[in-house]
C-alpha cells in the first residue's frame, strides 16, 4: 500500500519478494531469450500503474496480470508462430521414461526432458500457452486465470484445454522428430 | 456430421480434461467408457498424466532471477520517484518565487474584509 503511494523503498521490497513470480512466468511463456526483457518491462509497468492498485484482488493476481499482458504483447510483436496441428491417424503417445517406477529421484526432470517441454511450449499458441502455464505450472484456479487473462471463465477453460492438447501433440511429435534425426545421423 | 479431425481433437481435449481431474459425472463416465473400449484412449490418458506431472515438476523447479532484473526495476523506480519529487519541489519553488515577485511589484492588491 505504501508502494501505491509512490514510495520507491516499499516498491523495492515488492520487487525483491515477487521477482521470482514475474521472471518464472515470463520464462515459461516467452522462453529464456526474452524472459529478462519482459520481466523488466513488467516491473516498469507495475511501477507506473501501482497507484491504481486498490487491493480489491491479491497483489500477486494483479502482478500476474501485468506480467502475462506484457508477455502477450511482446509475442504479438513477433510473427505469429503456428500451433502444431494434430494431423495423424493415431492418438499421440508419450512413453513412460525408463526407471521412474517407485523412484522419487526419477521424478525430477532431466535436462533433455526439460528442454523438450520448453521447446514444445513454443508450439502452443501464446494465449493457450499462457493459460496452460497459469493452470498447470502455477497451479491457479480457473477463476483466477479468467481474472488474469481478462476473459470469461469458460474461455479460460477452453484455452487451457486447447493448450494441453496442443502441448501433448508437440511433445510427442518432437520426440518422433528427434528419433528420426537420431536414426538418420547413425 | 463432425469431420474426423474435429472429432479426434475433441477426444484429445476430453481425455486431457479427464487426466487433469476436471471431469465429473456423466462426462467422466463417458471418457472411462472410451478408455475401457479403446487401448489407444487409455494410452492417451496415461500420456496426459505423464505430461502433467512433468509440467508440474517444471513449474515447481526454482528459477534463478538474474540480478539485472531486480536492479533495473528498483533503479527505475528510484529515478522515477526522484524525478517526481524534484518536479513537485521545483514547481512549488517556482510558484513561491512568482508569488513573491507579484507581491514585490505590487501587481496584486491584497483585500481584507473590513470587520463590521
Amino acid at each position: 500500500m505504501r508502494a501505491s503511494g509512490g514510495d520507491a523503498g516499499a516498491f523495492r521490497h515488492l520487487v525483491r519478494e515477487h521477482s521470482g513470480l514475474v521472471y518464472r512466468v515470463a520464462l515459461r511463456i516467452l522462453g529464456p531469450q526474452y524472459a529478462q526483457d519482459a520481466s523488466q518491462e513488467a516491473w516498469i509497468r507495475a511501477w507506473r500503474n501501482i497507484e491504481n492498485f486498490r487491493g480489491d484482488s491479491a497483489f500477486s493476481t494483479w502482478l500476474y496480470r501485468i506480467t502475462v499482458n506484457t508477455c502477450l504483447s511482446a509475442r504479438r510483436k513477433e510473427s505469429r508462430r503456428k500451433e502444431r496441428e494434430y494431423s495423424g491417424d493415431e492418438l499421440p503417445f508419450l512413453p513412460e521414461p525408463p526407471g521412474v517406477d517407485g523412484d522419487p529421484e526419477a521424478a525430477a526432470l532431466n535436462t533433455q526432458q526439460r528442454e523438450e517441454l520448453l521447446a514444445a511450449l513454443e508450439h502452443v499458441r501464446t494465449e493457450h500457452r499462457a493459460a496452460l502455464v497459469l493452470r498447470h505450472m502455477e497451479g491457479l484456479s480457473y477463476a483466477e486465470i479468467a481474472r488474469i487473462l481478462d476473459v470469461p471463465e469458460g474461455t479460460a477453460k477452453g484455452w487451457v484445454s486447447r493448450g494441453r492438447a496442443a502441448m501433448l501433440v508437440a511433445v510427442t511429435e518432437q520426440r518422433y522428430d528427434d528419433r528420426e534425426t537420431g536414426e538418420r545421423a547413425t | 456430421m463432425m469431420p474426423a479431425d474435429d472429432r479426434r481433437w475433441e477426444i484429445l481435449e476430453k481425455v486431457g480434461a479427464y487426466a487433469a481431474g476436471e471431469l465429473e459425472g456423466e462426462e467422466a463416465r463417458e471418457v472411462e467408457r472410451l478408455m475401457y473400449e479403446r487401448p489407444d484412449h487409455r494410452r492417451l490418458a496415461e500420456s496426459y498424466a505423464r505430461m502433467l506431472v512433468m509440467l508440474d515438476t517444471l513449474g515447481n523447479e526454482p528459477v534463478k532471477v538474474p540480478s539485472a532484473v531486480v536492479g533495473y526495476a528498483v533503479r527505475r523506480a528510484y529515478v522515477s520517484a526522484f524525478m517526481r519529487n524534484a518536479e513537485t519541489f521545483i514547481g512549488a519553488l517556482g510558484r513561491s518565487y512568482l508569488n513573491a515577485l507579484v507581491y514585490y511589484l505590487g501587481l496584486r492588491r491584497e483585500s481584507y474584509a473590513e470587520p463590521t
